[in-house]
């Protein structure tokens, strides 16, 4: 057993699948949060509400979510190229990961400012409150864990993208998989490649509840 | 003080169009506690969201303050006016993250930083709604009761002229609703507020409220004090609403064949204490047959009567009743 490991690689495949992660994780959260508040202010009876906005951002949701991320990472390699320089390794995954990702979580943000978004715009807006300051101070810190089971849902699929990104030429541990593990059949660097990757979406699970249970008033 | 002039309001939804408010005018009088009753879908809680400007009405205007139509001023006039008119709601509208104390300095942290003498004024609220000991608990580890508070402190932070309830007590026991009922018109005979009730309950309407305007599908049906309602009911809404509190004389002059010698009378406080049937009963020797009898919300008598007797016995007795004091009413 784990005769075909080699160490060296193992760390170097295990750091790329932490820094795609992470770094497209940290986008995500910041293209999403924007996105995903701007559809629920937009949307019907929310604060600013804008049909052609709304519809716009709804529809780029859509249809960036409908598509199958080992298409969308082929269809997006001209775009990757022009900002990156180059179609390999672990950066050039980060374009396809955050334009894949955003909109899922896009979505997941809109839902939970949804939750209580009526009326916590009414209590905002009958104390005269800008429409700033309803979303920065009273909806944003009030869906505040939903944002952030959001945001852990989200980075435990991009840890599963980025074995997919891996396969066609990313690095990270999945790359390690498929090359090792499935292309010449040494299938105890499939099983720990992953247990790692295992490893790091239990992690991430650890850190969302830890979190969520500092924040949360019961 | 608030004078709604000709409010219209209409709602499209999937049906069609749906007219929440038809033709509204009432004016609300300074420093009284003015309930608005009326069965779900009357239009009542559009109605009180239009004084604030959460619904824009489609036509008409609503004068308050020294403005002639709220709807008119900027966004930034509106936020200003919206200081001087606080509301609390039905769900109350806390925040669940925020503590007792956060929530009731809302309206302030809104707009700037809270100040020394903010801390101060938000502690003594906290002692005004009897909440002493919660300023660090959050929303979900307090009872309806006290989360009303909570909502009636923040309302009143900002220091506003008019306070407008929402169906303050629809979310509580009967139990409770008494005790925030009471602490509404401890604070505005403290802090001279006029304030606007919307509800479903006539008991609400019963234990505080001074005028009272009975809605139905978008109209008012009618507007008056609360005596007058009790003792002179013009609609058949508001006697339903009368029954519901054991108030609808209606009803029992319905169960009389002949109503010809029936009358209501209504009378002070000062004569509640006189044996007054019995007096005029002696005096000029008729027979009076007591149908019904209640003390109404402003501790006034009202009485439902027969009186046995010859014509002129009766036209007597009925001048000796209003030389008393007593307003007659022929059913």
């Amino acid at each position: 057993m784990f005769s075909n490991i080699d160490n060296e690689a193992f760390i170097k495949a295990f750091q790329e699948t932490i820094f795609m992660s992470f770094v497209s994780t940290l986008f995500v959260f910041i293209f999403g949060l924007l996105l995903g508040i701007t559809l629920f202010a937009t949307g019907k009876q929310s604060i600013n509400q804008n049909k052609i906005i709304y519809q716009i951002s709804s529809i780029i949701t859509n249809i960036l979510r409908s598509i199958p991320f080992l298409i969308l990472i082929v269809l997006l390699v001209p775009f990757t190229k022009l900002i990156v320089g180059t179609i390999l390794g672990a950066k050039a995954a980060l374009p396809a990961l955050i334009i894949g990702a955003t909109p899922y979580y896009a979505r997941l943000v809109e839902l939970t400012l949804n939750e209580k978004g009526k009326y916590l715009i009414e209590t905002g807006q009958a104390f005269g409150a800008s429409n700033y300051k309803i979303i920065t101070k009273i909806i944003i810190p009030e869906s505040l864990i939903g944002i952030i089971r959001g945001i852990t849902v989200t980075a435990i699929m991009i840890v599963g993208y980025t074995s997919i990104a891996g396969a066609i030429g990313a690095g990270g541990l999945g790359n390690l998989a498929y090359l090792y593990g499935f292309t010449r059949n040494q299938i105890d660097v499939t099983i720990l490649a992953t247990l790692l990757i295992i490893g790091i979406i239990l992690f991430i699970q650890l850190i969302s509840d830890i979190l969520i249970k500092k924040i949360q008033k019961t | 003080m608030i004078t709604l002039t000709d409010i219209s309001k209409t709602f499209k939804t999937k049906q069609g169009t749906f007219n929440a408010l038809k033709n509204i005018s009432l004016s609300i009088e300074e420093n009284t506690i003015h309930g608005i009753i009326g069965p779900s879908g009357a239009g009542k809680s559009t109605l009180i969201r239009v004084i604030n400007q959460l619904e824009k009405q489609d036509t008409g205007t609503v004068g308050v303050f020294e403005y002639t139509d709220v709807k008119k001023l900027n966004k930034e006039s509106t936020r200003m006016y919206r200081k001087r008119v606080s509301m609390i709601f039905q769900n109350f509208n806390l925040l669940e993250q925020k503590t007792v104390f956060q929530n009731i300095g809302l309206p302030i942290i809104l707009h700037q930083r809270l100040k020394e003498t903010d801390i101060t004024l938000i502690r003594e609220l906290i002692t005004l709604v009897g909440l002493n000991g919660y300023e660090n608990s959050y929303p979900n580890e307090l009872s309806g009761g006290q989360k009303q508070r909570v909502g009636i402190a923040r309302a009143l932070v900002s220091k506003p002229e008019i306070l407008l309830c929402d169906e303050p007590t629809s979310a509580l026991d009967t139990q409770t609703i008494k005790t925030v009922l009471e602490l509404i018109k401890t604070i505005k005979e403290k802090l001279n507020l006029t304030v606007v009730i919307v509800t479903h309950d006539m008991n609400v309407i019963k234990e505080i409220c001074e005028e009272v305007t009975v809605m139905n599908e978008g109209e008012i049906v009618e507007s008056d004090n609360i005596d007058n309602i009790i003792f002179n009911p013009q609609s058949p809404v508001t006697s339903g609403l009368l029954g519901t509190i054991g108030l609808d004389i209606k009803q029992f002059i319905s169960k009389k064949v002949t109503k010809e010698n029936m009358f209501v009378l209504l009378f002070d406080k000062s004569i509640i204490n006189q044996s007054l049937i019995s007096r005029v009963v002696q005096i000029h020797s008729v027979n009076i047959n007591i149908l019904y009898a209640n003390i109404t919300p402003n501790n006034k008598g009202i009485m439902l009567i027969e009186i046995n007797g010859n014509q002129s016995k009766i036209q007597s007795t009925i001048k000796e009743l209003i030389n008393r004091g007593v307003e007659v009413k022929h059913v």
